[in-house]
């Protein structure tokens, strides 16, 4: 329940940001400005969230563990 | 300290090609030119479209149209700013070839950024015909003197543009899935082999590793299709023989979730995983390389390959290809104990 929570505001901190540096730039096709490097951008963030949802699934199976341990 | 050597040298390949991958500039390439299109026997006056180019700044610049050997000079070049520069092309009334519609190749050379290449630039269109006339008309100079650009420069590719630093950190992510996928097998034989119950969670967690990386590889892959392509996915060979594969390791889990059994489940799993690696070298490394793709890299090769990979690249991809596996074997390796804690926490009880 938490760790949705805490992957689902990741994401929506992302969109935000990603959209807000879009709205400033004024430019339609913001992705395809200075030769693409925000799509480079977006794949090593990607990647990085990525990394970061099975660390989250990893803590969530520890969490399951150490529930039991005290139960 | 001592057993965590190879994670630290895992995450410092990761930030060397990070780095390395993301600062350096590309080499100045051409991406566009208007009129794309002529008539021989006028003046073409073409507008040049530059990237990371020094039109303005430099005093030796030379641009020429080229077709098989024969190459035109420009006339007249004027540079409107670092990126644009307008060339004026006196053509013959004839040109050296057989067909009506001839396909030209524009270079240009200059003492700061070298020479770059436009394929397929322009379309010049001649009235009459005389192949053998022209031949004696049109210069036969060849393009010499070139330039060379100073400095580390990763190459410069038309469509591509800055995705190409894309082969580190996308390209790396399916290398690193395919070598852990491999060590996985190597542990689901070793299961087989002695039925010792700690390779097999080893397997699992290096098949799950690798199933997150490949999702991602996929994921990665798509936006980058839909700011290249136009679309999140296409009826790609590559993409769809991925799909595919990634099915077949999603079933691994569907598998191993439905036995109560442990040992039936473990032995079950380990034969699954083999036959599930094998099928990855059909599917991802010769059906791809049979048929035509739109990836980039592709016209019988699915990878990058000669031109298109040079020694600058490699500086910085095969760092990231080292550095991604560690990082996935260190995830693993983090799932792995959990699992071995998991199950004697469960016997005990």
């Amino acid at each position: 329940m938490k760790i949705s929570k805490i992957i689902i505001t990741i994401f929506s901190l992302q969109c935000l940001f990603l959209n807000n540096i879009a709205a400033q730039s004024s430019n339609p096709d913001f992705m395809q400005s200075i030769g693409k490097i925000y799509v480079v951008v977006a794949v090593i963030a990607t990647v990085f969230i990525g990394i970061m949802i099975y660390l989250f699934s990893l803590q969530k199976k520890i969490k399951q563990l150490e529930d039991q341990i005290k139960d | 300290m001592k057993e965590n050597w190879w994670k630290i040298i895992g995450i410092g390949l990761m930030l060397f090609s990070l780095i390395f991958g993301m600062l350096t500039p590309l080499k100045p390439g051409l991406p566009s030119v208007f009129p794309f299109n002529g008539k021989a026997g006028n003046q073409l006056t073409l507008s040049i479209q530059g990237y990371n180019t020094h039109f303005d700044e430099v005093k030796d610049q030379r641009v020429w149209l080229k077709l098989g050997d024969y190459t035109l000079g420009a006339s007249k070049l004027e540079a409107t700013s670092s990126n644009l520069l307008k060339a004026t092309f006196n053509t013959p009334d004839i040109l050296p070839s057989k067909d009506s519609v001839v396909v030209f190749t524009l270079i240009s050379d200059n003492e700061i950024d070298g020479a770059s290449v436009m394929p397929s630039a322009i379309f010049v269109k001649q009235a009459n015909i005389d192949s053998l006339g022209a031949a004696q008309i049109w210069p036969q100079n060849s393009v010499d003197n070139l330039h060379q650009r100073a400095g580390i420069t990763f190459p410069y590719r038309n469509v591509l543009g800055e995705t190409i630093r894309n082969l580190y950190y996308h390209v790396s992510l399916w290398f690193a899935m395919f070598l852990i996928l491999a060590v996985s097998v190597f542990y689901s034989i070793r299961y087989l082999h002695k039925e010792n119950m700690v390779d097999d969670h080893r397997a699992d967690a290096m098949v799950s590793v690798g199933v997150v990386f490949g999702l991602l590889g996929c994921a990665t892959g798509s936006i980058w299709a839909k700011h290249t392509w136009g679309t999140w996915w296409t009826t790609d060979v590559k993409l769809n023989m991925t799909a595919i594969f990634m099915l077949i390791y999603l079933a691994y889990f569907v598998l191993r979730g439905s036995f109560q059994d442990e040992i039936k489940r473990a032995r079950l799993a380990s034969v699954y995983n083999i036959f599930a690696f094998a099928s990855i070298i059909p599917l991802l490394f010769v059906i791809p390389r049979l048929v035509d793709s739109l990836h980039p890299g592709n016209g019988g090769n699915p990878g990058f390959g000669g031109e298109d990979l040079d020694n600058t690249m490699r500086m910085a991809f095969y760092p990231a290809i080292i550095g991604m596996t560690l990082i996935g074997l260190w995830m693993a390796d983090l799932r792995f104990r959990l699992s071995v804690l998991a199950d004697k926490l469960l016997d005990r009880m």
